[in-house]
């Protein structure tokens, strides 16, 4: 494989930006950091560990810098009539093509490192399996290429459609509705405790740390516990900001062109997504418990090619957590094909068939199962073996939680529903967060019917569709088995209708009667 | 008001013994020598738990290993099925959870016939058909080697011939 092109007036191979070997570089700032820290800490005294540690770093210096200047040297893309190629490797030479009309999206994104060198990654991403990642680019030469590449990706119609949606300051109030409220302080001092004790500090034995324990367990508990958790939430909601601010700095979703959605957002990570039409298969209006209580909620596009299931989580993302009225706009723009279609109502009070009561006792006896019975039943086994007080918290325990649980299941089960709207299908489930699927009708793949004994006999089915974006597959938990089929014919016509019979007459056995296929499990064959 | 009817064809009657010896080697197996190694070294070394070790065993290690080495094979089998309709494969799987599935062949990207060693044994193969999606593919585990290579050919032959994109 020498690379050049079997097409005679092949343009030229362009190479990468040569600062990109410096930011390979920056990794080593970690443990650099945490040894200098631990030179501090130990006022200067580094020991045997410290030393080969240092070496370490060293030898990896040189490993890295060899490695990024080979890489830098031995790596050339170009664009030919048809294809995007990428040529690396410093022994065997690889050559990678991508027809350009396979390529479904661009994706420009920089770390703050990157962007300290003005630096930018180029990823195009074509279906589930491929894409091609060309690291450091200036950022210029990245907006060419990408507009390159899309310009000859798809058709473009400049239609000067709207843009979308813009960040607003008010949405920030939004931020302290998440997980991070608490989880981020909680996971911010783990992190601390793990560099410090990794540098050989124990947090227990600076008199500072102790002294404030030791005051804290001796003041009036009464006061300073619900103190301590407000001083956490504040924390946390400031976290949640500043993470909020992180991610949706000059965040900005519109059509650029007629087949191309893009979202811009970062503030130290700048990132800038764009889907193609004709993979953008939907959308998720997702509404978490908070979030849904301060009125508000988040959109996803369902899109194929996003890359893995957690890069796609990264990448799927048009709107930040914001006013619902916002985000049913926003998710009805990500599906309008033509503008003024359905989509607009799509996502607001859809007409959505219920679940039947079987599934809210089947998430009440879940709740009652996972939740209830285990703390009552460890609380009274301790209590029993040791003190009875903790048998009046196993009552206290069962009495708090029962509620809890059936308010939850309450929500869950009204959460439940599908429906077929247009050109599109419907699904809504979820609590803690209650997600509304919009998946477009043609995009279904293959439908699932999941059940047990015990489903079935509640007449309850799941049915899952699969579909070439997004999560791949998009459940309908415990909809009436009676529904199941009917909506699967609906939403996607034609796939069921080799195996269906009318209810009544026929639809008992395998017995293969009048079969047409010569195929037999006893191995009779032609 | 349409219902969805059982595939045709059961899976080979050899793979409820092949699902037997997974068992044994998988869960069963593993199960029942932890109990034995337990109670032995009890025996030896702590005769006096044997009273509440025993049962204890029993009831969580002994019965439900063999219960499922007893009951799983049988029941994968009665779900177990499978057909070939014009336009779509059907496959219908699990044991406890059953989960019946439908891809049109139009959508069939692959077709992969794959044969583990204690498979082999039984002169069995699972063939699974994959789409573009995950959530798409067409396992159907326990065919007889013969009708697994038909099968896949026919998969293979008819997707060609239903016109539509695999995307």
């Amino acid at each position: 494989m020498n690379g050049t092109a079997p097409t005679a007036p092949a343009p030229e191979w362009r190479s990468l930006d040569p600062r990109t070997v410096a930011v390979h570089l920056s990794w080593m700032a970690a443990p650099l950091g945490s040894l200098g820290l631990t030179a501090l800490a130990t006022h200067g005294r580094l020991d045997a560990r410290a030393w080969i540690t240092l070496g370490c770093i060293a030898a990896s210096f040189a490993v890295v810098t060899t490695g990024g200047v080979l890489r830098w040297w031995r790596t050339r893309y170009r664009i030919t009539a048809d294809a995007f190629e990428l040529r690396t490797g410093l022994f065997t030479r690889r050559l990678r093509a991508i027809p350009l009309r396979r390529i479904r999206n661009v994706d420009l994104t920089a770390h703050p490192v990157q962007r300290l060198f003005g630096l930018t990654v180029l990823r195009a991403g074509t279906t589930a399996d491929g894409a091609l990642t060309l690291e450091a680019l200036t950022r210029p030469a990245a907006e060419r290429l990408r507009a390159e590449l899309l310009a000859r990706a798809g058709t473009t119609a400049t239609a000067g459609e709207p843009v979308l949606s813009t960040v607003d300051r008010r949405w920030l109030r939004y931020a302290p509705l998440t997980f991070w409220i608490f989880g981020g302080v909680f996971a911010v001092l783990g992190t601390v405790w793990r560099v410090l004790s990794d540098i050989g500090v124990e947090p227990w034995r600076i008199g500072v740390v102790r002294d404030a324990f030791e005051e804290f367990g001796n003041s009036a508990l009464w006061l300073t516990v619900p103190l301590a958790l407000l001083g956490i939430a504040a924390v946390g909601s400031l976290g949640a900001v500043a993470l909020y601010a992180e991610n949706w700095w000059r965040y900005r979703l519109e059509w650029t062109d007629a087949s191309t959605l893009r979202v811009r957002r970062g503030l130290l990570t700048t990132r800038s997504v764009s889907f193609e039409r004709s993979r953008l298969r939907g959308a998720v209006l997702r509404e978490p418990l908070l979030l849904r209580m301060g009125g508000g909620a988040t959109v996803r596009a369902v899109a194929g090619g996003l890359g893995s299931r957690e890069e796609n989580c990264k990448r799927s993302q048009v709107l930040p957590p914001a006013p619902r009225a916002e985000a049913l706009r926003v998710a009805a723009g990500v599906l309008a094909h033509e503008p003024g279609g359905d989509a607009r109502t799509l996502f607001d009070r859809p007409a959505l068939r219920p679940h039947p009561a079987a599934a809210r006792r089947r998430r009440i006896s879940r709740g009652i199962i996972w939740v209830v019975l285990p703390g009552t039943a460890a609380l009274a086994v301790l209590g029993a073996l040791l003190t009875p007080v903790l048998l009046y918290c196993a009552l206290g325990y069962a009495l708090l939680a029962t509620p809890v649980v059936l308010v939850l299941a309450g929500d869950a089960h009204r959460s439940l529903g599908h429906g077929v709207t247009g050109r599109h299908l419907l699904i809504r489930s979820g609590t803690f967060s209650r997600d509304t699927v919009a998946l477009e009708r043609d995009a279904v793949l293959a439908w699932s019917f999941t059940d047990n004994p015990l489903s079935r006999r509640a007449g309850l089915t799941t049915v899952t569709a699969a579909v070439a974006a997004g999560q791949d597959g998009y459940r309908a938990p415990d909809m009436a088995a009676g529904d199941a089929v009917p909506f699967a014919a609906a939403a996607a016509p034609g796939i069921l209708d080799d195996f269906l019979v009318t209810a009544g007459h026929g639809s008992g056995g395998r017995t293969g009667e009048g079969r047409a296929d010569a195929l037999s499990p006893s191995g009779r064959r032609p | 008001m349409p219902e969805l009817r059982p595939p045709h064809h059961r899976v080979d009657p050899r793979a409820r013994r092949w699902w037997t010896v997974q068992a044994l080697l998988v869960l069963s197996g593993p199960a029942l020598l932890t109990a034995l190694a337990l109670t032995v070294l009890s025996l030896l070394f702590f005769p006096g738990a044997l009273p509440w070790l025993g049962p204890l065993l029993l009831a969580v290690l002994v019965l439900p290993a063999l219960g499922y080495l007893w009951f799983m094979p049988k029941w994968r089998y009665a779900v177990h099925a499978w057909e070939l309709g014009d336009r779509a494969v059907y496959a219908a799987g699990g044991w406890f959870w059953r989960t019946r599935r439908i891809a049109p062949l139009s959508r069939v990207q692959t077709v992969d016939t794959v044969r583990g060693p204690v498979q082999r044994a039984f002169g069995l193969a699972t063939v699974t058909v994959t789409t573009a999606s995950t959530a798409g593919d067409i396992r159907i585990a326990g065919l007889s080697d013969a009708d697994a290579e038909e099968l896949s050919r026919r998969i293979g032959e008819a997707a060609q011939l239903v016109p539509g994109d695999a995307a």
